[in-house]
């Protein structure tokens, strides 16, 4: 693959905590800055606090402490700024989320319609566009309980586009799929990557991270163990606890 | 899907022979031991009447009563899903002081007596505050084809406030109940569906409207409409408080005529004539559901 040019700045993280309420320390300190078109691949074991950091990205979590700044809007108590955010930064979930009570095609429109309050032509225009190039255009009329969970995962991915967002999130997105649907919804996200979207992507899938991401995040216990380009990551990586996870997934 | 097939066993048959046995029994002791003197010929005049003025055949005490308690029963309906609906999503919601105050409400509703509930809004509610509004004169000044029109919907004007005191009443009741199903409601929809909307930048109401509340509402129909059921039945404790209604009507005749047996059978059946075509109507639905799922 072709060296992707990188931008400035788009997300700044710095110095952000998260306890849970329970007394789980989700992030401790945790900082990290990520650039314009960069494919971010958190990695790490359960409950080490790399969903979290996701969620904190667009206000599903409130941070106890720290700061988040996304395309120059701080992440703070203003709702204008967390709207703002929340329509510039998209998320897709593990468990797709579709909602059940609308079509492929009204769960794609809906945000377009009521956040963007875009016409319905225009809605259904941009969605088309989108829903062909998940490869799901023949569904537009199904309900996601007819579709497969790959299928509904691409449906997931093509709403989230829909609001045309500078940052997309995927939270293991391909972690509740069968193996056999993985490959399609890598592929979407890969096709996402080379085209520039910047992305931060919680998973497991590590031939994924190889291929298209610019910079690889080890974390344990709401802390970054380690970081770097991909190529360094899986070829060195200079901690033990890194090295030691690598041999259990890999 | 094939009907499994229904089986009748030995305990089916000697149940029913026990029921017929009841049954017959109790006919037995009201013929003989009460020796009750049917008069089934007296009860149709009350149903309807021939009018010899106009010449045609007019609704008599017992259908007036049955208009009025479905005349209770709609606006109820309509009334009790409102107030139980936004008192639902006050209790689902996160905010402290609509928690407590859905919850007070709630809690008020169930732990009084509806009897005591009805005089309380009744003599307060009914007396005071509507009076004040001075409803009864509005209606009075009304044309005669809107007096029609308010007398075919709700009540005479002379009735109007008690009228709509019961109906406040029934509806303040049964929302109670219908708060908790839309809460409960509300609250089975997975968080995720909340996180997606508020992902894609929807408002908390526009989260509320388009995702939250559609699901809920396809998923509490069928307890609801149960709920509704039941409110049709709770209509006739507001005879109380001199209503019209079917049973106030019932008691009324009864003492009149003295005929018991025949006029709470009759009652009985216009009652079942309401609420056993709406327990069908659940059924269909609730099937209709079950289908759509796979």
């Amino acid at each position: 693959m072709a060296p992707k040019k990188l931008g400035d700045y788009i997300i700044q993280v710095n110095a952000i905590s998260k306890t849970f309420p329970n007394g789980v320390i989700a992030l401790s300190d945790f900082s990290t800055k990520i650039r314009r078109s960069e494919v971010v691949v958190v990695i790490g074991p359960s409950g080490s606090g790399k969903s979290t950091f996701l969620r904190c990205l667009n206000g599903l979590e409130e941070i106890d402490s720290g700061s988040i700044t996304i395309d120059g809007i701080p992440l703070d108590d203003n709702k204008k700024h967390r709207l703002e955010i929340r329509k510039e930064v998209g998320m897709v979930f593990q468990s797709f989320n579709l909602f059940p009570h609308m079509t492929t095609l009204e769960n794609v429109n809906l945000a377009q319609r009521l956040v963007r309050k875009k016409s319905k032509d225009e809605a259904t225009a941009m969605s088309m566009d989108l829903l062909r190039k998940v490869g799901i255009e023949d569904k537009v009329n199904a309900y996601p309980s007819q579709l497969s969970g790959g299928q509904q995962q691409r449906v997931a991915i093509a709403r989230a586009l829909a609001m045309m967002p500078k940052v997309m999130l995927f939270d293991e997105a391909t972690s509740a799929l069968d193996p056999e649907m993985i490959g399609e919804v890598l592929e979407v996200m890969k096709n996402l990557a080379r085209e520039g979207m910047t992305m931060i992507c919680v998973t497991h899938e590590m031939g994924f991270a190889r291929e298209v991401s610019d910079w690889v995040i080890f974390m344990e216990e709401g802390e970054i163990v380690e970081e770097g380009t991909a190529e360094h990551f899986f070829r060195n990586p200079r901690e033990e606890r890194t090295k030691l996870f690598l041999s259990q997934i890999l | 899907m094939r009907k499994p097939k229904t089986k009748i066993r030995l305990s089916d048959v000697i149940i029913l022979m026990l029921v017929v046995v009841i049954i017959s029994y109790f006919v037995y002791r009201i013929n003989v031991g009460l020796n009750y003197n049917w008069a089934w010929g007296k009860i149709p005049q009350f149903l309807f009447r021939y009018d010899p003025e106009r010449g045609e055949w007019v609704s008599n005490i017992l259908m007036h009563g049955l208009y009025n308690t479905l005349r209770l029963s709609f606006w109820g309906i309509i009334l009790s899903t409102i107030f139980g609906t936004i008192m639902g999503i006050c209790r689902a919601s996160k905010v402290l002081f609509f928690k407590l105050l859905s919850g007070t409400y709630v809690e008020s509703m169930r732990n009084i007596p509806p009897l005591v509930i009805i005089f309380i809004i009744y003599f307060f509610i009914g007396d005071q505050v509507l009076p004040g509004l001075g409803l009864d004169r509005f209606v009075e000044a009304r044309s005669e084809t809107v007096q029609k029109l308010i007398e075919f919907c709700l009540a005479k004007p002379q009735f109007i406030t008690a009228f709509l005191s019961a109906l406040l009443t029934l509806a303040i009741f049964e929302g109670a109940y219908i708060t908790e199903i839309v809460r409960a409601g509300i609250q089975s929809i997975r968080k995720g569906q909340w996180e997606a909307a508020h992902a894609l930048g929807l408002s908390w109401w526009q989260q509320m409207r388009h995702i939250i509340l559609p699901q809920t509402f396809q998923r509490i129909l069928p307890p609801l409409a149960g709920q509704f059921i039941s409110l049709i039945k709770d209509s006739s404790i507001v005879s109380v408080i001199s209503i019209q209604e079917l049973t106030f009507q019932g008691s009324e005749l009864m003492t009149g005529t003295l005929l018991t047996m025949e006029i709470w059978i009759t009652v009985t059946i216009l009652y079942l004539m309401l609420t056993l075509p709406c327990s069908l109507l659940i059924e269909r639905l609730e099937k209709y559901m079950a289908r759509s799922k796979g």
